[in-house]
């Protein structure tokens, strides 16, 4: 991989492409077997993988808008990077069909004879049934690309012909864009994960869902600047300070994800109500134990000790593992919430948890590339990338 | 570096516009800002503060009766235990926050605009903890045994229920006191310091001498306070979420419907910042017109605090949305009825009059024009901070007053001295609040002048 310095483009970008791509395909291919062998678990495992890719999408889509809203400098040498990772949501929307195909292997509030028999799914049948699943899914993709494309676009116009007009139209695209994005974002984390238990409610679950999402993005941005840097691409662009401000972030969002985690926890076992407090329940049987305690102590202990320091987040070898143990932590949270519904005994790992998670994962990372290959990776003419090129953190 | 920027032609257009206007230099900071502190104030403020002075006669006076005869003076019933004064303690305690997401998460985030308002914002937060603070203190109605709320090693044996949301209160709100009262005197200390040095009178010179701490202004001494600044920044942050998350346990741990949901937290958080921008702001607009600050906090500074309120009044009403779909959501009786209960029960006009106050009023703010007129801005956050009062209102008395067993259905109404008491506290509230403007600087001066052009150690290289 290069950088042609005139242009900022990347070029050699293929083998890594390619690379990607392949390891995306063979995996999706070796999964296949899997769905003739074991059903059901293909389309957990499915499930579980694509929650973890689409966070990562939504979490992007989301910094893309609050930077555009806050008018950030910093951020700006980082915006194509995030940009790719939001333009991911067209592979996404596709990814999603196969969630479809499974609905009656995922979602049992899909069969009409088991609403027929339970009175609090027949209430909810108005809202829980295949057509408006459906539809409400391809409502979120269409006004999520709608708006992803336009910022993306603008973006891309003001590397050629820079107008004051594009930065108003940025912010004016971000602000509905970001009320979108939270009612969007809440009932999807409601539609694919929370009515697994179809059976049980809780309020600040859409935001639970937020909160791992921006770590999952936090995380990709992070591997995928990192990896420049290791091709001695943008090295004197995304300075440290640049890898300390996210790093800051990740410190401060796993801070957040730990709050919306903890309360509700703590107001469902206070409260102690039976059909709440199921679901820790049912993630406290057997080995799942081991999951609900990664939660406390890997997904926020760790984490959080871990990226106290300026040392700590300036270091970029150190950074990159602790990215790393994040975004396993994040999988594993996502594991523990969507699994225990299906394997109520204890854990239940299956060879096509990896299989699914390569293959979404390398469609992913090649669409990634491909979209930084094809525009510079900087948003060279933005009024405030001389700002953000000479950010230092005193 | 090797980017070139190619294109600067759309850099102007961007410029921030400065943040403080006018031409000032530091020396027109120091005159404006100690000045108020040491002329005589005028007839306004007189006014003002015999008015502030009378209401919180009365609410000392009320509390007195209210001890004499006990709470039985309040309109509370069987079902509705907790009336306005809960009402009140919550609605204080989410004033105060503006000032510590001022002070702390904006200073965090390299918000350079906060030094205009920090210095009140804080102050008004110790205030509004005052106020709050009383409520639950002489709720307990045996007042004499309120130190019962403290985990005190006594002789009985008896110690408070270490799993109880309302210890959990007295932790959350007292640290926040602590903290927020130390954050704002570290803050003052350069200010007072610049006073003493500016002091004509042996009074004055000895106060301040003293309140100071014998501050020189040296390098080393700054070094060292910006440490501490920061630190205290850093331990204040987490403090602007917790204090108003362990208020929402007060309710949402219980089993009742309308208390008991999961978003309570991060909810009640949103709220807070919301309403305690709408009384920094209330304030602001007015200290502003009266002192002629005009140059200081500018139009910019209220449009940014404007945009704030824009955002945590929608994430308020995300939170009302929320609620109400699961409720439906959940297929749950009771969840379902109560909240059809508050939006079209006998408590729906307080209901609407909160969403109307805390959800449609606020998206006039997504015009620039509103954003920027001080007229509209000052009505639109009255109706904020009575919108919030409403909200907490709803929450604690709709809920409570039509429970699980209809046959002990009450409806609530307050008695002259839920309302006295109210009203009371906010003349504390004021008189605490006009004595701080008196006699201490109400802007941070030595922050101010760190923003301004002239703190860029280049900055008399270009302009010789």
């Amino acid at each position: 991989m290069k950088l042609d310095q005139a242009t900022y483009r990347l070029s050699d970008t293929n083998k890594l492409q390619t690379r990607a791509l392949a390891a995306g395909v063979i995996a999706l291919l070796i999964s296949v077997v899997g769905f003739f062998v074991d059903t059901q678990q293909f389309f957990i495992s499915y499930l579980v993988a694509y929650l973890f890719w689409v966070s990562v999408t939504l979490g992007a889509f989301f910094f893309v808008m609050l930077f555009h809203l806050t008018g950030t400098a910093w951020g700006v040498v980082l915006r194509r990077i995030i940009e790719a990772i939001m333009m991911t949501i067209p592979l996404m929307a596709i990814l999603f069909i196969p969630v479809i195909l499974g609905i009656h292997d995922l979602y049992h509030w899909s069969h009409a004879d088991v609403v027929a028999n339970d009175p609090i799914l027949e209430k909810k049948a108005g809202y829980l049934n295949v057509t408006f699943f459906v539809i409400r899914s391809a409502v979120y993709f269409g006004l999520w690309y709608l708006i992803a494309r336009k910022l993306y676009k603008t973006s891309l116009a003001m590397d050629e012909n820079p107008t004051a007009e594009q930065v108003k139209t940025l912010r004016k695209v971000s602000a509905p864009g970001m009320i979108v994005f939270a009612l969007t974002i809440s009932f999807a984390a409601f539609d694919w994960l929370m009515s697994l238990d179809p059976h049980w409610y809780s309020t600040i679950f859409g935001l639970y869902y937020f909160s791992g999402a921006l770590l999952g993005a936090l995380g990709i941005i992070l591997l995928v600047a990192m990896h420049l840097r290791s091709n001695n691409i943008l090295v004197e662009e995304i300075k440290v300070d640049h890898y300390h401000d996210l790093a800051k972030f990740l410190f401060g969002f796993t801070i957040f994800w730990g709050y919306m985690a903890f309360s509700q926890y703590l107001l469902i076992w206070y409260a102690n109500i039976p059909e709440e407090t199921i679901f820790y329940h049912e993630r406290w049987v057997g080995t799942w134990k081991i999951l609900a305690l990664m939660q406390v102590f890997g997904n926020f202990l760790i984490p959080f000790v871990g990226l106290m320091t300026r040392n700590m987040k300036r270091n970029l070898p150190y950074l990159k593992k602790m990215t790393i143990w994040i975004l396993l932590m994040h999988y594993l949270d996502l594991f523990w919430v969507a699994v225990p519904n299906f394997h109520h005994k204890g854990i239940v790992f299956s060879w096509m948890d990896l299989t699914l998670f390569v293959g979404i994962g390398g469609l992913f990372m090649w669409l990634i590339w491909r979209t930084l290959a094809a525009h510079p990776v900087l948003s060279l003419n933005d009024p405030k990338l001389e700002e953000s090129l000479h950010h230092e953190i005193p | 570096m090797s980017v070139t920027v190619k294109n600067n032609s759309i850099t102007p257009v961007l410029e921030e516009p400065p943040l403080i206007t006018g031409n000032q230099t530091f020396a027109s900071i120091t005159e404006k800002i100690s000045s108020i502190t040491e002329t005589k104030p005028g007839k306004g403020w007189a006014l003002g503060f015999s008015i502030a002075a009378f209401l919180a006669l009365i609410l000392f006076g009320s509390i007195g009766f209210l001890f004499w005869e006990g709470v039985g003076i309040w309109g509370l019933n069987n079902p509705v235990s907790w009336g306005w004064a809960i009402v009140n303690f919550v609605f204080w305690v989410g004033i105060g926050h503006a000032g510590t997401l001022i002070s702390a998460i904006l200073f965090i985030f390299r918000q350079r605009w906060r030094t205009s308002i920090n210095r009140f914002a804080e102050a008004m937060t110790i205030f509004a903890v005052i106020c709050a603070l009383i409520f639950p203190g002489i709720h307990v109605g045996r007042v004499w045994v309120a130190y019962f709320m403290f985990p005190i090693p006594n002789q009985m044996e008896m110690w408070p229920n270490f799993r109880s949301p309302l210890l959990w209160d007295v932790f959350a709100v007292g640290t926040y006191f602590s903290v927020s009262l130390m954050f704002w005197y570290t803050g003052l200390i350069p200010d007072l310091a610049t006073l003493r040095d500016r002091a004509k009178s042996m009074l004055r010179k000895r106060v301040f001498g003293i309140l100071s701490l014998g501050w020189r202004g040296g390098n080393k001494q700054w070094k060292h306070y910006e440490l501490a600044y920061l630190l205290l920044a850093g331990l204040s942050t987490p403090l602007v979420l917790s204090v108003h998350s362990v208020v929402s346990t007060d309710f949402a741990t219980s089993v009742i419907p309308g208390w008991h949901t999961t978003i309570f937290p991060p909810y009640f958080v949103a709220g807070a910042i919301f309403s305690g921008f709408a009384m920094v702001l209330t304030l602001a607009i007015i200290a502003r017109k009266i002192f002629g600050l005009e140059h200081i906090i500018t139009i910019n500074h209220f449009e940014k605090m404007n945009k704030i309120m824009l955002l945590t009044g929608m994430m308020v009403g995300y939170a009302y949305g929320m609620e109400f779909f699961i409720a439906w959501y959940s297929g749950n009786d009771y969840e379902t009825f109560t909240f059809l209960n508050r939006a079209f029960g006998p408590y729906a006009w307080a209901y609407w009059t909160m969403i109307t106050c805390n959800v449609f009023i606020p998206q006039l703010f997504w015009f620039k024009k509103i954003r920027r007129s001080i007229p509209a801005m000052f009505v639109i956050t009255i109706f904020i901070n009575i919108g919030m009062w409403f909200e907490r209102f709803v929450i604690v008395v709709s809920s409570l007053s039509r429970d699980f067993l209809p046959s002990s259905w009450d409806y609530y109404a307050p008695t002259i001295f839920d309302i006295s008491l109210l009203v009371g506290s906010f003349g504390l509230f004021f008189t605490l609040f006009l004595l701080f403007i008196r006699y201490l600087p109400m802007i941070a001066m030595s922050e101010v002048k760190g923003v301004m052009p002239q703190a860029d150690p280049h900055y008399y290289e270009k302009h010789d």
